[in-house]
């Protein structure tokens, strides 16, 4: 693999209009992850699920040059009908499109980033090759007081052009003070056997407020890694949502730095897995000032020999009195050969906080299908009846209903 | 319309139900009393089709084995169990609820299904009658209902289904005098020339409200014995343990 890495990193070079700078901050990252290797089930954080065996096992050997002179045509079939929205149109790892036609144009900036910053370096092993290999780096900059009208679908649409590549894409997002973006990352696959690597950090400021809704719900046969990196200033919210169900393998990983006081942060998600498909997501929650919430909820459904996997850390630094932190898991276990694996873990150095944690899992109660189905109900329509009630209630935490409404039709939620 | 001939069973070897015999015609009512553990409940479970028994005999339904028949099905065919401990369900919406069954059932009957407006229009005239506050219908199924409450949903059930053969399984314990009546007359109400009912329960009181045309007293999961409406309140005086 390190030839390989070493070769496709020198073409991307080559093509490329790289500063001096980025070129050698690149390289350090390239060798960081010579060094590194993909994160394996050795690494606690990675032991529910092994993406260097995932990669190995499902895709071999991978490609890390992707030529991205060649502009792809977008098939605006794709495109979520009944929202207005603003857009940022990946095909294959390559920016297509970026409209925000239905904002001021002077309240949103967006910056082609050529000054990469060290501040990522060694996150894991993945930023790093994220880092090495990402071919342009957007800055989207919401200006103070504005909150954008419409929605933002970031649409990560693959073909079948590309077949056993590494695409790594990055995005940066700052809200200035008091203003407000509601974000929709949208995915729909039609390739497979590549490994898409994602990495977003937002700088939220004091006021802000971000809505982030993931919604993996297309079945495809790819590897994905999310990296969510966010840092809260005073006041601001964050409030995430993960629809985790489409591709073969998906770990989202959230992290969350509460800096400023009355700061909180909304973690919640859906694990909809069959096929042997294998999910996870994990969070850390860091309280690092008095007075800031955290709230987390995740549900699964899983059958198939599926497996998911939520690791919540919920970390309270020594000043962070006054600290609300809370998680909790369900799960229903569709027949024996699914699992779930819950890790909660509470770090806490700081002695007014209340912090709770909890997970559940159980198979569906055979009595409330027994019910269902002497009302003429069969069994597949009692079984996803039950199923959809377990899960309305994460769904109701959706606090934007444009997008409550966009994910219940999704999941085939009647209203 | 029924025909159980020497019913038997049993859950792991125990014996529930002892060449249980019971024949009803449309329109008849039935009421089976017994004391605790007598097989009641046993008897409403397999009539609609619960897992867990293991069964000897004969049921007919309309003239075809009963056994042939899964549960669903039998619901599309017009049997109806009022459950003793109705479930609840969370996250299922009441109204939601009520309209998947209806049509489900309209459906593998041929019936044309109702759109949104017509199931309402019917849920809100049927709910009126039976003094079930609409609000309720809009709640997840059964949450946060009151055993009362539980048991009228039950009851509305039934009248929206308009089932052929209704089983009520102790549908009268948990509810006060008021709802009691609220239920006796919507079971009333469906009584008509080709609907039947059979009436489970413990005590005399509920067969005030509805009349019935056959008792039964069963005991160890055996009908010992079998009159008219006169026979319960027999049973009532006498009490299970005197009563041979």
């Amino acid at each position: 693999m390190r030839e390989q890495l070493v070769t496709d990193f020198d073409k991307i070079i080559s093509d490329s209009n790289f500063s001096k700078k980025d070129i050698e901050l690149k390289r350090i990252s390239l060798d960081k992850f010579i060094e590194d290797g993909f994160p394996t089930k050795k690494k606690e954080d990675w032991k529910f699920l092994d993406i260097n065996r995932a990669i190995e096992k499902n895709i071999g050997e991978l490609d890390f040059y992707n030529d991205y002179s060649f502009q792809n045509k977008i098939d605006t079939s794709y495109f979520v009908k009944g929202l207005e929205h603003n857009k940022i149109v990946f095909i294959n790892g390559r920016i297509e499109k970026i409209d925000f036609k239905s904002e001021d144009s002077n309240k949103i900036e967006i910056i082609e980033e050529s000054n990469l910053s060290n501040k990522f370096n060694n996150i894991n092993s993945l930023i790093n090759l994220n880092n090495a290999f990402a071919n342009k780096n957007y800055k989207i900059n919401v200006k103070e007081n504005y909150s954008l009208k419409k929605p933002l679908i970031v649409y990560h649409l693959t073909s079948n052009k590309i077949y056993k590549k590494n695409i790594n894409l990055r995005l940066d997002f700052k809200l200035e003070s008091n203003s407000s973006l509601r974000l929709i990352d949208y995915f729909e696959d039609d390739s497979k056997d590549n490994f898409i690597n994602i990495f977003y950090n937002f700088d939220l400021e004091k006021d802000s407020s971000l809505k982030n809704y993931k919604i993996d719900h297309k079945d495809n046969k790819n590897v994905k890694y999310s990296f969510n990196n966010i840092d809260q200033k005073e006041n601001s919210i964050s409030e995430t949502f993960i629809l985790s169900s489409g591709s073969s393998f998906f770990k989202n990983e959230v992290n969350c730095d509460l800096n400023g006081k009355y700061s909180s942060a909304f973690v919640n998600g859906i694990f909809k897995l069959e096929d042997f498909k294998n999910h996870e997501i994990k969070t850390n929650i860091n309280h690092l000032t008095e007075n800031t919430k955290s709230y987390q909820l995740i549900k699964s459904v899983l059958g198939e020999g599926s497996k998911a996997a939520y690791q919540g850390k919920i970390s309270v630094n020594s000043i962070a009195q006054k600290t609300d932190g809370y998680q909790l898991s369900k799960c229903i276990l569709l027949d024996k050969t699914s699992e779930f694996n819950a890790k909660p873990e509470l770090e806490i150095y700081a002695d007014d906080v209340k912090c709770s944690h909890g997970s559940a899992s159980g198979s569906l109660n055979e009595d409330s299908i027994f019910y269902l189905m002497s009302r003429g109900i069969n069994y597949e329509q009692a079984k996803e009846l039950l199923i959809n009630g377990f899960l309305l209630d994460v769904i109701e935490k959706i606090t934007d209903s444009e997008t409550k409404n966009l994910i219940k039709n999704t999941l085939g939620l009647k209203e | 319309m029924l025909k159980i001939n020497n019913l038997n069973a049993k859950i792991d070897k125990k014996i529930i139900l002892n060449n249980f015999s019971l024949n009803i015609n449309p329109g008849e009512v039935h009421a089976i009393m017994g004391p605790n553990g007598s097989g009641k409940s046993t008897l409403s479970n397999i009539l609609s089709g619960k897992k867990g028994y293991d069964v000897t005999g004969e049921i007919l339904y309309e003239n075809k084995n009963l056994f042939e028949l899964e549960t669903e099905e039998r619901a599309h065919k017009g049997i109806f169990l009022a459950f003793q401990y109705p479930l609840e369900i969370p996250g299922v919406n009441t109204n939601i609820f009520l309209k998947t069954s209806l049509n489900a059932i309209r459906r593998a009957n041929g019936e044309k299904e109702l759109d949104a407006i017509e199931f309402l229009n019917l849920v809100k005239e049927k709910a009126k009658n039976l003094k079930f506050e609409e609000e309720k219908l809009n709640r997840q199924l059964n949450v946060g209902f009151s055993g009362g409450e539980k048991k009228k949903n039950e009851i509305l059930q039934m009248s929206i289904l308009n089932p052929k053969l209704s089983i009520l399984d102790e549908t009268d314990s948990g509810l006060d005098i008021d709802a009691l009546r609220i239920v006796a007359d919507g079971v009333n109400s469906l009584r008509k020339k080709n609907n039947s009912f059979l009436i489970i329960t413990h005590y005399q009181r509920l067969l005030d409200y509805i009349k019935p045309d056959f008792v039964h007293v069963l005991i160890n999961g055996k009908i010992i014995k079998s009159g008219g409406p006169e026979l319960a309140l027999e049973l009532e005086k006498k009490g299970y343990e005197n009563f041979n």
